[in-house]
């Protein structure tokens, strides 16, 4: 074991010296190098662009989004789309004012760039008609009848044909206070083949439609991805304003914590520069920022100040008990913390890379953002911070403040030390093992996926959700939409066998919990056979003869058939998108298609936003364990490669698992589900939380070397570096507390997931990390020999 | 014999359909629902104290307590019902598409299949072979009439190649074994033993284009009367050994008839047309003299159905039209409903109303507002 660690620690240890040797020798040549690489990549970061793609957030790999994309050409309209209302703050729809006010929404949304202009649909589009038998024959027209006018009589008309049209709860709400414009869009533009920018597009929706015909009577609601899309990217600015926040108030501490202008100054510069380079070097790799790995130069700051901060402690101590001078505190800095930090760096890269195992494209992306962030913080902030301080130092007023500290003796670290006697020890490990068990219990009730209605990224009281919720109380047909592909042998959509099985299945369908109502081609070929003859409900019904079936579909509405006829979409509309309702709808598809699945009829899972959900929640859900499993190996490998002793290992892992499952039930209780957004939480938790107890253990380790016991050993760790771990504790929450205020709801859920771990993380380790040390010691005391 | 043939013949339609099999709806149990009233509904008829009402996919469900909670029935098959009849509070039968007829002897909880549209076709190539058989018997052969049989043998061999294609629309038992039911493109079947056996009667009537029948109805003083599409309206005094036909000054399809305090017959169209007293008797030569008065209503959408209760009449129709007799005047009752009635019945102190939202139940007392 020691001779295997001591070969793969060899780069780390030999890179330690010649890293030494070479920056300290030749330190103009790399600051140079240093600012001119700072220079190039601040200029690449600059060009650094929002991105969110709609495929990036839903797993690729999984079986459904497979079956989507095979079928993707084929379910054009049941993409992107926006559903923009109209709605009438008095009375009805029926007045001239609306109507016009209706009429001009539709003609401005029609001009907009990016909308598929031949499927946009409201009830003054002429593609929305009614069709109606009288004794001569099938009539029908547009639902605007062609002489209208605004008068009393030409409404009364528009309200019977918006009645026979079949659109109420459609295009028009269930109470008639209101009507919708569906805005079906562009991916690429087909002409110009540039994808669509929903930054731009969300703002012209804005502009050019809510705020120009929002009124005392007319309020309009905008639902679609979108405008969530466009919500999340406006949303970010205010995250960059929270960095500025989290920037000043990191320095305010920093400079009371050091008492060194310098020792404040540089360490941010320092930490600037790793955010600079990160996102330079994500440009550079041809990768955009979407909200996810929006919050990486966060944590890459406060990862960057942390390990500033170890140094600058460190420096400062050196010249305050040596009197060593500025190069030679800098070196010794160097030496101290190179290792440890280097340790400590990689086991957060390498915790962050385990989230790789996640198959969805914007968490690999978070995962290669934020461990290039840490690997750039190793050449910024265990580097070039070691050498700029070698040139200006700590200052004086900082080494007087020290000497003055470690004079005092502060007795309050000797509080801490009780968790180094057996007593003190026992109880603390009794009390985390109840908190564990109680932990372990209340995780239970932890959900998967999201559990709020409407977009699960914004918050539940935010604009677009009062929007959605506005929609979805009003019209039948919700934005939790999900399609089940049935596919067929060419040409055989249509016929009778198909669509009587498929009515069965939206029968089924209709049944089960969540589903509020579904809609395919064979409610076309019901309508209009009924419409054939003359309406009459008694014949709303596949009728069992393929000539009456083909005269019923020679007009099929778009989307609910590919062009040769071997796929017919049936979509599904859902009450909300909780995981529990989407178990449910695809558990229900699963049973039916046993039982009528044939070599020529099969119900493929699935499109539309909640069966993307679902085929997250099934990734998460598998991945969870998985990628927890992947970050403790990793990081257990990692010190015990360090620290050689499986009960180190024990040490420093133990407060890691406490907070890992008391972040769960805090989730649970908080109505946070496991999601995108909240999985990745963990292992950054873990990741960054052991860093805590690498630097302390390793102090520790230095001091028990020395030959003191532990209790001793461990109030020499606390008085030299328990102030820099309690104070990277706080710089790290102070990182993502702000979070909490992010209207971006699941920006808001990581926020308060991570200040809860970087907390209980730096509790964990300087209160059981000593209490289990202490048990483990007495039970074997040969190590102590050691 | 010919029980045996059917079976046989369904069975070879099965195996046909082999790959298909399992969608093969006349043989599907009708699923069961956790709310079946909100189904599409068709038809509601009353069987005693219960009320029992029928729609999409087989789906039959009764209430005991005025149409408040409904239970749903055991249906043998998964078609589109659209027709129910109940001889007494046990007893009925339904009618429905692929020529599916059902009966019930337990006041509608428990349903049993008495004939399908593959015997339908069986039985109409069958009768309409008798008839040629008969006419060629005949001494002096009528060979025009010959000439009509053939097109119609015909369309009943096309029609059987087609499958169990062609729906019933509506039933009228007159006791509790004579019944007829009748549907789409002239369908008409009699049986006289409960049900068990059926006879295809549609080559009897003078429908010669083959028009949809869409309901059968009986007088009080026991004409029987089919009204159809396009106007068609049939009357038969004889209890339907003969019928003839009755000119109505309408051309479009007729759905509902009631008898109120006088005949009033709707359809297509917001039409209510009004038959003027006693006239609607036949004449003796044979001819049917009728005469008619068209009341025009608000309203341009078409009648589905209709109730009278306490001798006031109510109508209910497309678009959730809903419209109360007021003398010579019919008015809207109650909120006009956003989706379309199918049928109405009243039950205590409520109207009950059935159509693509399911079940709607309106208080009597609310009032014509």
């Amino acid at each position: 074991m020691k001779q295997l660690s001591s070969i793969l620690l060899w780069p780390i240890n030999s890179s330690q010296l010649l890293a030494e040797c070479l920056l300290f020798n030749y330190r103009k040549v790399f600051l140079l190098l240093f600012f001119i690489m700072t220079l190039g990549l601040a200029w690449q970061a600059a060009q650094i662009r929002p991105d969110a793609s709609f495929v990036k957030m839903i797993p690729a790999e999984h079986p459904y989004v497979e079956n989507y994309i095979r079928y993707q050409d084929d379910l054009s309209g049941l993409g992107n789309s926006i559903r923009v209302v109209v709605a009438a703050k008095q009375g009805d729809v029926f007045t001239r004012e609306f109507q016009s006010t209706l009429k001009d929404v539709t003609d401005e949304l029609f001009f907009i760039p990016g909308v598929d202009r031949s499927a946009l649909k409201s009830i003054w589009t002429p593609n929305v008609r009614w069709t109606e038998v009288t004794e001569e024959g099938f009539v029908g027209g547009p639902v605007i009848p062609p002489k209208y006018d605004g008068s009393d009589e030409s409404l009364e008309q528009v309200r019977k044909n918006i009645l026979r049209s079949g659109q109420v709860g459609i295009l028009v709400g269930n109470d008639f206070r209101s009507a919708m414009v569906q805005v079906p869009l562009f991916d690429k533009d087909p002409k110009t083949g540039e994808k669509l920018n929903y930054k731009e597009f969300s703002q012209l929706i804005e502009r050019l439609v809510r705020d120009k015909y929002s009124s005392e009577n007319v309020s309009i609601h905008i639902t679609g991805f979108a405008k969530v899309v466009g919500d999340l990217i406006d949303g970010a600015v205010q995250v960059a304003l929270f960095f500025a926040i989290a920037f000043i108030v990191t320095m305010v501490l920093l400079y009371l914590y050091s008492g060194s202008v310098m020792g404040t100054i540089i360490p941010l510069l320092c930490s600037l520069v790793a955010v600079i380079w990160q996102l330079g070097i994500l440009n550079l790799l041809g990768y955009g920022i979407d909200p996810y790995s929006m919050l990486v130069p966060f944590l890459v700051f406060a990862i960057a100040v942390s390990h500033g901060v170890q140094i600058v402690n460190t420096i400062t101590l050196e010249s305050a008990t040596t009197g060593a001078g500025k190069l030679q505190a800098a070196k010794h800095a160097f030496k101290t913390i190179y290792i440890p930090g280097l340790t400590a760096l990689i086991s957060d890269g390498i915790g962050f890379m385990t989230l790789m195992v996640i198959e969805i494209e914007v968490i690999q992306d978070l995962a290669v953002a934020a461990s290039l962030g840490v690997a750039v913080i190793i050449l910024t902030n265990l580097m070039l911070l070691p050498l700029l301080m070698s040139y200006v130092g700590v200052g004086r007023h900082a080494i007087a403040k020290a000497k003055r500290g470690i004079e005092k003796q502060h007795s309050r670290w000797h509080l801490l030390t009780v968790f180094t006697q057996p007593k003190g020890a026992a109880i603390a490990v009794v009390v985390a093992l109840g908190l564990a068990l109680w932990g372990g219990y209340a995780s239970k009730g932890l959900q998967i996926g999201d559990l709020d209605a409407g977009a699960p990224e914004l918050r539940p009281n935010s604009r677009y959700n009062l929007d959605n919720e506005f929609i979805t109380s009003n019209y039948s047909t919700s934005s939790d939409v999900f399609v089940v592909m049935v596919s067929t042998p060419a040409e055989y959509c249509s016929r009778y066998e198909t669509l009587a099985t498929v009515d069965r299945f939206q029968f089924y369908m209709r049944d089960i919990k969540g589903v509020q109502s579904s809609i395919s081609l064979v409610d076309v070929s019901e309508r209009v056979t009924a419409g054939l003859n003359e309406g009459s409900l008694k014949w709303r019904s596949i009728i069992r003869n393929q000539y009456v079936i083909n005269a019923s579909l020679s007009y099929v509405p778009a989307g609910l058939m590919n062009s040769d006829c071997s796929l017919l979409p049936v979509i599904i509309f859902l009450d909300d998108h909780k995981a529990e309702t989407l178990k449910g709808v695809t558990a229900a598809v699963e049973r039916f298609a046993a039982e009528y699945q044939t070599e020529s009829l099969k119900f493929n899972m699935a499109a539309g936003k909640a069966g993307f959900e679902a085929a997250t929640n099934e990734v998460i859900e598998k991945a969870q364990y998985e990628m927890l499993i992947w970050v403790y190996a990793v990081v257990s490998f990692l010190c015990l490669l360090t620290f050689r002793s499986i009960r180190t290992v024990i040490c420093i892992i133990t407060p890691l698992a406490l907070t890992s499952v008391l972040c769960q039930a805090l989730m649970a209780k908080l109505g946070i589900g496991v999601k995108v957004a909240t999985l990745p939480v963990i292992a950054l938790g873990v990741g960054i939380g052991v860093d805590y107890g690498i630097y302390i253990y390793s102090k520790l380790q230095m001091y028990l070397d020395q030959g003191h016991s532990l209790t001793k050993a461990y109030l020499e760790t606390l008085q030299s570096t328990g102030k820099s771990v309690a104070f990277t504790g706080f710089t790290l929450a102070i990182g993502v507390v702000l979070w909490t205020f992010s209207p971006i709801k699941f920006q808001a859920d990581m926020g308060v997931l991570l200040t809860f771990m970087f907390i209980w993380n730096m509790l964990g380790a300087l209160v059981l990390l000593p209490a289990i040390a202490c048990l483990l010691r007495k039970g074997g005391s040969a190590d102590v020999a050691k | 014999m010919q029980r045996i043939g059917s079976s046989f013949l369904i069975l070879l339609t099965l195996l046909l359909l082999t790959p298909w099999a399992k969608a093969e709806r006349l043989e599907q149990i009708a699923l069961q629902q956790s709310s079946p009233s909100t189904a599409l509904l068709l038809t509601i008829e009353q069987a005693g104290d219960r009320l029992v009402a029928a729609g999409e996919q087989g789906i039959v469900i009764f209430s005991n307590d005025d149409g408040a909670i409904w239970q749903q029935a055991n249906v043998p098959a998964s078609v589109l019902i659209t027709g129910l009849h109940f001889f007494d509070n046990q007893k009925g039968w339904a009618v429905g598409h692929d020529g599916i007829v059902l009966a019930t002897t337990d006041g509608g909880a428990n349903w049993t299949r008495q004939l399908d549209g593959v015997v339908i076709n069986q039985l109409r190539v069958g009768a309409i072979k008798e008839e040629i058989a008969r006419f060629n018997e005949l001494t002096v052969k009528d060979e025009l009439a010959l000439e009509e049989l053939e097109f119609l043998l015909d369309d009943a061999e096309l029609a059987s190649e087609e499958g169990p294609s062609t729906p019933l629309l509506d039933l009228l038992f007159l006791d509790s074994q004579h019944g007829y039911a009748l549907g789409a493109y002239g369908l008409f079947l009699e049986t006289r033993d409960g049900g068990n056996s059926w006879a295809y009667i549609g080559h009897k009537l003078p429908n010669p284009d083959g028009f949809h029948l869409n309901k059968i109805f009986q007088t009080r003083e026991g004409t029987l009367i089919i009204i159809g599409e396009a106007g068609l309206m049939l009357s038969s005094v004889d209890l339907g050994n003969t019928w003839s036909r009755i000119n109505v000054p309408y051309e479009g399809s007729l759905f509902s008839i009631a008898e109120a305090d006088e005949l009033y017959v709707m359809g297509l169209r917001g039409t209510l047309l009004q038959v003027l007293s006693g006239e609607y008797l036949l004449g003796s030569d044979g001819s049917p003299a009728v005469g008619w008065r068209t009341i025009q209503l608000d309203i341009t959408s078409t009648i589905n159905d209709s109730a009278l209760v306490d001798g006031q009449l109510y109508l209910v129709g497309q678009d959730g039209v809903l419209l109360r007799q007021n003398g010579k005047r019919f008015e809207p009752f109650s909120k006009r409903g956003l989706r379309s009635y199918s049928a109405i019945t009243s039950s205590g102190s409520y109207l009950v109303l059935v159509g693509e939202g399911g079940v709607s139940r309106i208080a009597l007392n609310e009032g014509g507002k």
